[in-house]
């Protein structure tokens, strides 16, 4: 009995200082006076509504959900044929190619942002926006490979090969066969994909220029100059948004499978 | 059919080739940069950036948190994964995911939460007012401490995480035979479980001390300009003195100790009793 | 003189720079069912890929219907192939699975719906057209990969282990089966196959192969009763060979003397074709195994270990025991291979 209760105390720390600072900011967005406070001076929905408001996080949040979304898409474009090859073929320097694929996951990324800073954006003219997507594309790509492999693993070659005797190109036997058996793994992979682009920070810290910031990097400028509960409303909602998109995810994927 | 190693070779070209140029050739040139001085192949660089006592200092903090973050982590994963793995199948199901939930969170929110905590007004200090410990608001953000709980509530689900996923293949008999023939709880995780779940272990340790080595928001919001750790220094370097040599200086040594704790711990993962 | 239905010429097939099969020649008829026989690695998976399109010949031609299709692609070549592991489409229904190749075809979906549901009548799946295979037994499964294949209506059929994922019963089930829908339909059939029993029981013809060669082609009567080889004798259950050089039969530990005239080469006796109790020859029981209506012995002899088997009712031996054997003229297979 005691080693019972003993693990629910356990177990019940460990989730409050996990969860606990969620919700106190949730509860500090609803703060009715000027500061950042908790317990709140009053209760009101001002700093939820103010969020919306603000046109620099307007404009932040479309390029992170543009980032976000079609950064994913063109890293699964890039990753799926790869994984798809690196699952069915004996392919030259695969180990090298599986190396050079998951590097983006090793080095930091601060790095990647001041590296393509300098060697991108200043001296060829690449757009800031532009190197933003080569970046989260970038970092997006070894998850897409990881988790589409995995879901790959188990897809016996042996039916594409049906599929061509019974008449289908190599493409469409792909299309026919194959695709529908990994959707869940591409779509699992698309869900992490989008949540670790649009919650990245230190591959942006560089990357950014006038008008152009991601919304993580323009809640860091913004609290610089004040504190005012907006940032704790905006964080709330983007904990909210996060946590829905997993949740759906997971009630009709079991999304946790694939990761 | 699929004995085309051209074919599959095309297929996985256009993934590397990506990474290739768009990542690891700038990368490359930014950190072959750190060794570069008046035009010659030289380590000047590094020993000047060393000879710095505040670099010095930023160093061993970061090492110094990022190995304190790691080790706290293991012994709250450790308490934390043993109690989930031992829960009914449904009730583990739900608190996994609540431990992995933050993961799917922005680091901003889940940083900026501290800041109503441990503010001048918050929470910690309102209890320490109230109970007449001190008449005015203590310092604890923008210390160290606060730098240490950031990255600890950051980091604390992937040691879960990698705990839990090797203490699921622990024989459950092992631990029942181990009290039978008289161990006492140390012993039995000395013994027993510390052994069979050494691999996790190494899993979740390389990732939290990399993890808080590499970590920018946190020591930016909670650390400020008075803790500064590497990656904090190395966007002071660029943004504010523009000294892109020190900053490919301290690119270089953050990839150099990410690559070593990894290649460290596997050989000690691997390595024979 | 007709020409054959179907042409392996000078066919060599490799995987990279290893060349699993050198220069076959093969050729059989319409409506013929084949055999390829050999042990795992012989090249008869590897001959039945090429046929179908899978892999690319090295060099050789590959002639169906008087036509050559070694430059035809797998999907344009029409025959079926029922992979061991029956490779069905695990997201589609089973009435899905027998239609994949009809939809691909893009026949009207009326001629569809009648071609898949007469498919699964055939093998008697037509009420579980809406399950999904991981639904179906083993035996199910593996009708339905052969309803996917025949309605396709192919002019060869080929067949990977088509038996060896069954147990017993179904075994034999699905060997009546495969008999039945050749016997109705006419369709040529290849089948590959480890097991020399599947072989015997199944095909027209055998085509037993060894490290990418053929070893012997013919009918299962002559395979069985007449193995041309060494080799072919071992596989078909000849247990007991040794080389013969004047009278003296040499085996692995030594000699002994033939009480029969034979010419130099092999002589070859099945397990039942020894004689246990009288003879001129002296062995020690090694083993003994008891199989239900025979008796199985391993017998140490003077020129080696000799199998015999002989019917549980005749008198018994023990481990250790010494008895007189012999080796009957009446049951000797004579090969001309030397060694």
């Amino acid at each position: 009995m005691t080693e019972k209760w003993t693990s629910r105390l356990i177990l019940g720390l460990t989730l409050i200082f996990l969860i606990g600072p969620f919700l106190i900011i949730i509860i500090a967005g609803l703060s009715a006076g000027q500061s950042l406070a908790f317990p709140p001076d009053g209760i009101s929905l001002k700093w939820y509504l103010k969020v919306f408001e603000i046109e620099s996080f307007r404009d932040s949040f479309i390029l992170s959900m543009a980032l976000a979304i079609f950064g994913t898409l063109i890293a699964l474009a890039l990753g799926v044929p790869a994984a798809y090859a690196l699952n069915r073929y004996e392919i030259p320097y695969a180990e090298t190619i599986k190396t050079i694929v998951a590097a983006p996951i090793i080095v930091p990324g601060i790095i990647v942002g001041l590296a393509l800073l300098r060697y991108l954006v200043l001296p060829i003219g690449l757009t800031v926006t532009l190197a933003l997507f080569f970046a989260h594309t970038a970092l997006v790509l070894p998850y897409a490979v990881r988790v589409v492999s995995s879901s790959m693993t188990n897809l016996r070659s042996d039916m594409e090969e049906a599929a061509v005797l019974l008449g289908c190109t190599r493409l469409s036997a792909f299309f026919k066969v194959v695709l529908p058996n990994i959707k869940g793994g591409v779509l699992a992979a698309f869900i992490l994909g989008f949540v670790t682009s649009f919650n990245q920070v230190p591959v942006s810290l560089f990357l950014s220029g006038p008008g152009v910031r991601t919304l993580p990097i323009d809640m860091l400028a913004y609290m610089e100059i004040t504190y005012d509960p907006s940032v704790a409303a905006l964080s709330a909602l983007l904990a909210f948004l996060s946590v829905g998109i997993v949740f759906l995810a997971e009630k009709f994927l079991g999304f946790s499978r694939y990761v | 059919m699929f004995q085309n190693r051209k074919e599959g070779f095309a297929l996985a070209l256009p993934a590397a080739l990506f990474i290739g140029i768009l990542f690891l050739l700038p990368v490359g040139i930014l950190l072959s940069e750190a060794f570069q001085l008046d035009g010659g192949w030289s380590l000047q660089g590094y020993i000047d950036f060393i000879s710095k006592p505040l670099n010095q200092t930023v160093f061993l903090r970061t090492l110094k948190l990022g190995f304190l973050v790691a080790a706290v982590s293991a012994v709250i994963g450790y308490a934390s994964a043993f109690c989930i793995v031992n829960l009914d199948p449904k009730s583990r199901g739900r608190i996994f995911g609540m431990v992995v939930l933050p993961l799917m969170i922005s680091p901003v929110a889940r940083t900026y939460a501290w800041i109503v905590i441990l503010g001048r007004t918050g929470i910690v200090n309102d209890a320490i007012i109230g109970l007449g410990l001190s008449d005015t608001p203590i310092r604890i953000l923008f210390t160290e401490t606060a730098v240490f709980l950031g990255l600890l509530q950051l980091f604390l689900p992937l040691m879960i995480i990698s705990l839990v996923s090797s203490m699921e293949n622990l024989p459950r008999d092992a631990i029942s035979a181990a009290r039978v023939l008289g161990a006492n709880w140390l012993q039995v995780f000395t013994k027993i479980i510390l052994p069979l779940t050494k691999e996790g272990l190494v899993m979740g340790g390389t990732l939290v001390f990399t993890g808080s080595l590499t970590a920018y928001i946190t020591p930016a919001i909670l650390g400020g300009a008075k803790v500064l750790m590497l990656e904090t220094l190395l966007y002071q370097k660029v943004s504010v003195s523009n000294d892109y040599v020190s900053a490919s200086i301290i690119a270089t040594i953050l990839i150099a100790m990410c690559f070593g704790t990894n290649l460290l711990l596997k050989r000690i993962a691997t390595a024979r009793e | 003189m007709s020409s054959p239905y179907i042409l392996l010429k000078d066919l060599t097939l490799a995987y990279g720079d290893m060349v699993a099969v050198p220069k076959l020649n093969f050729s059989c008829d319409k409506g013929e069912l084949i055999a390829l026989l050999g042990p795992s690695g012989c090249g008869k998976t590897t001959t039945m890929r090429s046929i179908a399109g899978l892999l690319a010949p090295q060099s050789g031609q590959i002639y169906i219907d008087g036509k050559d299709v070694t430059n035809v692609p797998a999907n344009k070549r029409e025959i079926g192939l029922m992979f061991q592991s029956y490779a069905l489409f695990p997201h589609l229904s089973g009435f899905e699975n027998v239609a994949f190749g009809l939809r691909i075809k893009k026949l009207p979906e009326a001629e569809i719906v009648e071609k898949t549901n007469k498919g699964l009548d055939t093998v008697g799946l037509l009420h579980l057209a809406n399950r999904k295979p991981s639904e179906m037994s083993g035996g199910q499964q593996q009708r339905l990969a052969l309803a996917r294949s025949m309605v396709m209506e192919p002019k060869v059929l080929l067949l990977d282990e088509p038996l060896s994922n069954l147990d017993a019963r179904l075994r034999l089930e699905m060997r009546a089966e495969l008999q039945r829908v050749q016997r109705e339909t006419g369709i040529t059939m290849i089948f590959v196959t480890h097991d020399q029993s599947e072989a015997l029981a199944l095909a027209d013809r055998i085509v037993l192969m060894k490290d990418g060669l053929i070893e012997q082609i013919g009918t299962p009567d002559e395979l069985y009763n007449k193995p041309t080889s060494v080799f072919a004798a071992d596989f078909l259950g000849f247990e007991n060979i040794f080389e013969v050089s004047n009278n003296v039969i040499i085996g692995d530990a030594g000699k002994m003397s033939l009480d029969f005239k034979s010419e130099s080469g092999h002589l070859a006796w099945r397990p039942s074709g020894v004689k246990i109790g009288q003879g001129k020859y002296k062995a020690v029981v090694k083993s003994v195994a008891f199989a239900g209506e025979r008796r199985e012995y391993v017998l140490d002899a003077e020129i080696g270990v000799i199998m015999a088997d002989v019917s549980a009712q005749k008198k018994s031996y023990k481990i250790g025991e010494s008895l007189a054997f012999d080796l009957p003229k009446s049951e000797a297979h004579f090969i001309e291979q030397a060694s």
